[in-house]
């Protein structure tokens, strides 16, 4: 019995793992790794591993899956330019480091000799949250915490790397919106001028100071 | 006749080849990023089969933490990805081969 969930869910993950390579489309082969994920799971299962399972749909194909067909939706790249001739000879190398790597895995697995092959009949509490959570707060209580420490950083870190920062020049201090201010404010060079200024974006503020942002923009890049 | 050990290494070792080939070939950093969460979890299933088989409950609470480790990736990684995508207006890794905006 186990053994025919084993290769029903090892099939359904090889060929859920292929598809995702194998499409173009990032959508598509980000469906497809949620499809590795749920056969994982219930591979997690069979090996009487319930809580992790259970955190391995929750987290893997809720919380980040989420997040990167989030990603996928919001930046919405209709289609890829053809393949350029440059990567052309990535393919064949990609191929022979696989034929490597496989060959790399079938010598060990023939050559050391694993000393538990079979389940153990008996039922045991490993896998289920008591134990995991016994060993996570008494044994391994520092990796714990130090996972906790990069959580924190993760949560700075991406905040800090997705804010949109300003592309006004250092000379043009303006805020965009609506709004009324004298000249003197909006432009430190002239000093002594009291000439409302109203400007409504970016753009037009740009304008009103003489500063081409646009081109500033341009010569950044 | 249940399942062996062996099993679940070689399926482990093909999905995280299956991941290695997807990053060598992809070129659209969303799928390459994809295929690098692929193989965290081939890595997972090994710890999971270990566990299991040796009766060690130390191999889950590794794959715990390999999953927090993979959406801390997942969080700073997807930052990067958009702020590369806004610099760049690309998502092609051809693109962003100089580490300068």
């Amino acid at each position: 019995m186990t053994t025919i969930l084993f290769i029903i869910f090892a099939g359904l993950a090889i060929g859920c793992a292929i598809a995702m390579v194998s499409q173009s489309n990032p959508l598509y082969s980000a469906i497809s790794l949620i499809g590795v994920f749920i056969a994982l799971a219930s591979l997690y299962v069979t090996l009487a591993a319930p809580f992790i399972a259970a955190v391995q749909v929750i987290v893997y194909a809720g919380a980040i899956m989420v997040l990167v067909i989030f990603v996928i939706m919001l930046l919405n790249v209709e289609h890829s330019e053809p393949r350029r001739k440059r990567l052309k000879f990535l393919v064949p190398v990609a191929i022979g480091m696989a034929a490597i790597l496989i060959a790399e895995t079938a010598f060990i697995l023939y050559s050391v000799q694993t000393s538990a092959n079979r389940l153990p009949g008996n039922i045991s509490d490993i896998g289920l949250t008591h134990s995991i959570g016994e060993g996570l707060f008494t044994r391994y209580l520092l990796p714990f915490e130090v996972t906790s420490v990069l959580l924190l950083m993760a949560i700075v870190g991406a905040m800090s790397l997705a804010r949109r920062t300003t592309v006004l020049s250092a000379t043009a201090r303006v805020v965009p919106g609506a709004q009324v201010l004298a000249m003197d404010t909006v432009n430190p060079r002239a000093v002594g001028d009291h000439t409302a200024v109203e400007t409504e974006t970016t753009d037009e503020a740009a304008h009103l100071l003489g500063v081409d942002f646009q081109s500033d923009r341009s010569q950044e890049e | 006749m249940g399942p062996q050990l062996s099993w679940y290494l070689a399926l482990s070792a093909i999905l995280f080849t299956i991941g290695v080939v997807g990053v060598i070939i992809k070129r659209n950093v969303i799928a390459m990023f994809m295929c690098i969460e692929l193989m965290l979890n081939a890595v997972n299933l090994t710890f999971v089969a270990f566990s299991s088989f040796f009766q060690d409950v130390t191999g889950q609470l590794f794959v715990f933490i390999v999953m927090t480790v993979a959406a801390a990736e997942a969080a700073v990684g997807l930052g990067i990805i958009i702020t590369i995508f806004r610099n760049r207006e690309s998502l092609d890794v051809d693109d962003a081969s100089i580490l300068k905006l």
